[in-house]
C-alpha cells in the first residue's frame, strides 16, 4: 500500500469516527472520570463493548498472521506516561479523541487543549534529547532491559508463538473478562435504579464541568461551574 | 435526517468504530491519535524552525517529521467528521471557557497529556483500542497508569472546585 493510500484510508476512518463520536457524545474521559466521580457508566459500557469486539477481531486475525499490531518495547515509562496523561485529561476535561471532536464543533477550549498538548510534546522532545529515555524505537530489541527500565515486547502473537495456542483463545479469555466487568456494571446500575432516583447520566464531556454535574459531586461548587453550552 | 436529530447511543457508535478499527488494523494498523499529534508537533516545529529542528536529537532520531505519516490523517479526519456532524445537526457553535481557572486547568492538562503521550509512546486511544485488544503487555501497564492518573486527576479536580 502506498503512503498516499494509507493516508487516505486513515482519513476515511477518522472522518467516520469523528462523525460517530460527535453524534454519540462519546468521550474517554467521561468513560473513566464519570465512573469514578458520578458513578455513571454510559461511556464506560461503550468503551468495554468496543474493547470486546476489537479483542476478538484483532486476536482472530493475529492467529492467522494477519493485521499490523503495534511493535515497540514497553516499560516503566508506559505506566508513568499514562499516569500523567490520566491526570491531564481530567484537568483538561478532554482526551485525545474529544479534543479533536470538540474542536470540530467549535469549542475553543478544546483548540487550546490541543495546542497545549503539542507544546507538551515539544517540551518532552527537548527533555528526551538530554536523557535519551525511554529508548528510541530504532534501538528497541524486544527483550527486557532492566537498566533502561524496559520490559520488552509481548502481545497475543508472542503468546501464540511461545505456547502454540492460537491467539484467539487468549482473546476469548480477555473478552470474557471484559464482559464480566460489563455485567457487573449493569448489575450495579439496576441495583442503583431500584434503590434511588435516576442518577445523572447525560454523558456530558465538556472541556469544563457543567453546573449540575459539579453540584451533584461537589457540594457548594456550583458557583464555579459553567452552565451547559 | 433522523441520524442528525437524535443522539446516537454510544454503545452502538463504539461498536461500529470497533468494526472499522479491525479493518484499519488489517490495512495500516489500529486506531491511534498520539503518534499523529507528535508528527504534527514536529511538522509545526519544522515550519517555524526550518532545518534547525534536526539539531534537537528527538526529531532526528526518534520522530523525523514526515507529512505522509498516516496517523496524522486520522486526527484530521476526526476534526472534519465532527465538524460535518455538528453542522448537519445544527450543533456547531463557537464556545469558550469563561473563567481563568478553566483556562489554567486546560493548559496544565494539555501539557501533561502531551508529555505523558511522548513518555509512554501511547495515548489513551491506543491504550484502550489498540494495545489492550492486541493483548500487548504495554496495554495492561497503560491501563493501570491511566486509571491511577484519572483517580488522582479526579481528586485534584474536586479539590480545585471545592476551594
Amino acid at each position: 500500500m502506498t503512503p498516499v493510500a494509507e493516508c487516505l484510508a486513515a482519513f476515511v476512518f477518522g472522518t467516520t469516527t469523528g462523525l460517530l463520536v460527535q453524534r454519540s457524545r462519546y468521550c474517554n474521559v467521561a468513560a473513566l472520570r464519570d465512573a469514578m466521580l458520578f458513578k455513571t457508566y454510559r461511556n464506560t459500557k461503550a468503551m468495554l463493548v468496543a474493547m470486546m469486539i476489537m479483542t476478538l477481531g484483532f486476536t482472530a486475525f493475529i492467529s492467522i498472521g494477519a493485521g499490523k499490531p503495534m511493535q515497540f518495547d514497553v516499560g516503566l515509562n508506559t505506566f508513568i506516561g499514562l499516569f500523567l496523561f490520566g491526570i491531564g485529561m481530567v484537568l483538561a476535561g478532554a482526551c485525545t479523541v474529544s479534543t479533536w471532536v470538540k474542536a470540530g464543533e467549535g469549542n475553543l477550549g478544546a483548540f487550546w487543549a490541543l495546542l497545549c498538548t503539542f507544546a507538551g510534546m515539544f517540551l518532552f522532545s527537548l527533555l528526551w534529547s538530554f536523557t535519551y529515555w525511554p529508548p528510541a524505537p530504532g534501538t528497541m530489541t524486544g527483550r527486557p532491559n532492566l537498566a533502561g527500565l524496559q520490559f520488552g515486547f509481548a502481545n497475543a502473537a508472542t503468546l501464540q508463538l511461545k505456547t502454540g495456542i492460537p491467539a484467539i483463545v487468549f482473546g476469548l479469555v480477555q473478552a470474557l473478562a471484559l464482559y464480566g466487568i460489563y455485567r457487573a456494571i449493569l448489575k450495579r446500575e439496576r441495583a442503583g435504579a431500584k434503590a434511588t432516583a435516576p442518577a445523572r447520566d447525560d454523558g456530558a464531556c465538556e472541556a469544563w464541568a457543567t453546573a449540575d454535574s459539579v453540584a451533584a459531586a461537589v457540594p457548594g461548587a456550583a458557583a464555579l461551574a459553567e452552565p451547559s453550552a | 435526517m433522523e441520524f442528525f436529530q437524535k443522539t446516537l447511543e454510544p454503545v452502538i457508535a463504539l461498536a461500529m468504530i470497533a468494526v472499522l478499527d479491525i479493518f484499519l488494523f488489517l490495512v495500516v494498523g489500529a486506531w491511534t491519535v498520539g503518534g499523529g499529534e507528535t508528527m504534527m508537533t514536529g511538522l509545526i516545529a519544522k515550519f517555524f524552525m526550518g532545518h534547525a529542528i534536526y539539531r534537537i536529537p528527538f526529531w532526528k532520531v526518534a520522530f523525523p517529521p514526515d507529512p505522509y505519516y498516516w496517523k496524522i490523517y486520522i486526527s484530521l479526519g476526526m476534526v472534519f467528521g465532527a465538524f460535518l456532524g455538528a453542522v448537519l445537526s445544527r450543533e456547531f457553535c463557537w464556545r469558550m471557557p469563561h473563567r481563568l481557572t478553566e483556562w489554567i486547568m486546560i493548559t496544565i492538562g494539555g501539557l501533561l497529556m502531551g508529555i505523558g503521550i511522548r513518555l509512554a509512546f501511547v495515548c489513551n486511544v491506543s491504550t484502550f483500542f489498540g494495545l489492550t485488544p492486541e493483548m500487548n503487555l504495554g496495554g495492561y501497564l497503560a491501563v493501570s497508569g491511566i486509571l491511577a492518573g484519572t483517580w488522582v486527576g479526579t481528586w485534584i479536580y474536586k479539590k480545585t472546585l471545592e476551594s
